[in-house]
């Protein structure tokens, strides 16, 4: 088991658990009907359209996530643009923030 | 762990799918009452989830052509068996079932589980409307899962001492007992922010936009029937039960057996019997009125609402949290 000073997680009980639950709803989805009629009925609903077939279908990382950074649009486009390449803008980033955090830091120990 | 603690586990988990699954169906059949009468409509009777299982047991269970048969047929018995899972480590009106063996870490972690089940199945489909609500899927799972771990993040870091992360530790030290004027506030934030988090862990309106049946007809949920779509209707009720038990067991963990000076088994019955109304009540807050009340959000209003509003709810209840701490501000 593991044991942290805030909580713990017993991963064996966990495993024992959750497959005889597992079997436990397995069997309950056995007294469902299990045929079913091919063909026709098989072709995946799409409004009445013809469905492409898999290899015509790609969902590519960047739709996968659409969603998400269409929301958060100004912010990735505020990201690629400080991203732009030239080292010297990178080091210029990495002094600014040292120089905050040991203001912020230095700040804190004179309060103290 | 012995042979006499593994023998009582197994005959937890026997017993324990029943249990949930019959509360859940239960809480969903009133749900629907409760929303219908407020809609001004009669709306299906309380058994009718019952009903409704039974005849999806009935009818048939289409695979389709191009879906990848085994994640397609497992995904709704993972849903559901992960669903249940979550029940052993939350208190029920009693200490939870496998308490000291998993935290409320553990129980952000498995309350992931049935989404993801719901994502690769959807995949799994090979539809283009399942494909669609399995990344809408992935998507509302990203946005309520910050606000989500703020308020969990919150709770334990207030509660002094090891185990702090412990449903049964958490549900023992009533935190409204202990906080003064600043963490109160921010103990209601924290609530209000989870009564929020609340629709979009059960893809409930305003933020089913995975599902949405108007636009893309049930998305991740298109081509499963029978046997199936039976599975994910019973997980969606137990993960009702679930997240309302999860609220009780944070916010809400008083029993009333000392307030009508009971003890024995009549105790443990009052107890959990209180325990079912807290439920309700948190699901009728959470889940009925809001879904009632509120359209669907497009997919970008649920990623800003949660990123942007929900977690700024909820960093602000942690930092009223934290001020208490150190201020000690009391009502008297």
């Amino acid at each position: 088991m593991l044991k942290t000073y805030a909580g713990s997680w017993d991963a064996i009980t966990w495993i024992i658990a959750f497959i005889t639950i597992a079997i436990v709803v397995y069997i309950i989805r056995s007294f469902g009907r299990k045929d079913y009629r091919k063909g026709e009925a098989q072709k995946a609903f799409f409004s009445g359209e013809d469905v492409l077939s898999p290899e015509e279908m790609h969902v590519r990382a960047s739709n996968i996530y659409w969603g998400f950074v269409e929301a958060m649009k100004g912010y990735y486009a505020w990201m690629r643009k400080i991203h732009n390449g030239i080292i010297n803008d990178y080091i210029a980033w990495f002094v600014g923030v040292a120089a905050i955090m040991f203001i912020v830091f230095f700040i804190q120990e004179v309060i103290k | 762990m012995n042979g006499e603690f593994i023998l009582k586990l197994v005959l937890e988990c026997i017993l324990l799918p029943f249990f949930a699954i019959f509360f859940g169906l239960l809480l969903k059949g009133i749900d629907r009452k409760l929303v219908a009468r407020m809609q001004a409509r009669v709306g299906p009777p309380i058994r009718q989830p019952f009903l409704d299982v039974i005849k999806l047991f009935s009818k048939e269970n289409i695979v389709p052509e191009h879906a990848v048969k085994w994640i397609y047929n497992a995904m709704p018995l993972v849903c559901l068996a992960s669903s249940i899972m979550v029940l052993f480590y939350i208190p029920l009106g009693f200490p939870p079932l496998l308490a000291g063996h998993g935290d409320l870490v553990l129980v952000l972690y498995i309350l992931i589980i049935p989404s993801l089940a719901m994502i690769a199945g959807g995949f799994a489909s090979s539809s283009p409307f399942a494909t669609v609500g399995a990344q809408r899927e992935m998507v509302t799972m990203i946005s309520y899962e910050l606000p989500l771990s703020i308020v969990i993040m919150s709770i334990a870091f207030y509660l002094p001492g090891s185990n702090s992360f412990s449903l049964d530790f958490i549900s023992s030290h009533p935190l409204w007992n202990s906080v003064g004027v600043l963490g109160f506030a921010g103990l209601i934030l924290l609530l209000m922010s989870l009564i929020i988090v609340t629709p979009g862990e059960l893809a409930k309106v305003p933020f089913d936009v995975a599902e949405a049946e108007t636009e893309i007809a049930e998305g991740v949920m298109v081509e499963y029937s029978g046997r199936n779509l039976a599975l994910f209707y019973m997980a969606d009720g137990v993960k009702i039960f679930a997240f309302a038990s999860l609220i009780v067991a944070i916010f809400f963990p008083y029993s009333i057996s000392p307030l009508l000076n009971l003890t024995g088994l009549y105790a443990d019955i009052a107890n959990f019997l209180f325990f079912i109304l807290k439920v309700v009540i948190v699901m009728i807050f959470s889940v009925s009125i809001i879904r009632a009340a509120v359209a669907r959000y497009r997919i970008t209003s649920v990623v800003t609402g949660y990123w942007v509003t929900v977690a700024m709810m909820a960093l602000i209840g942690l930092l009223l949290l934290m001020w208490d701490m150190h201020y000690h501000v009391r009502w008297s």
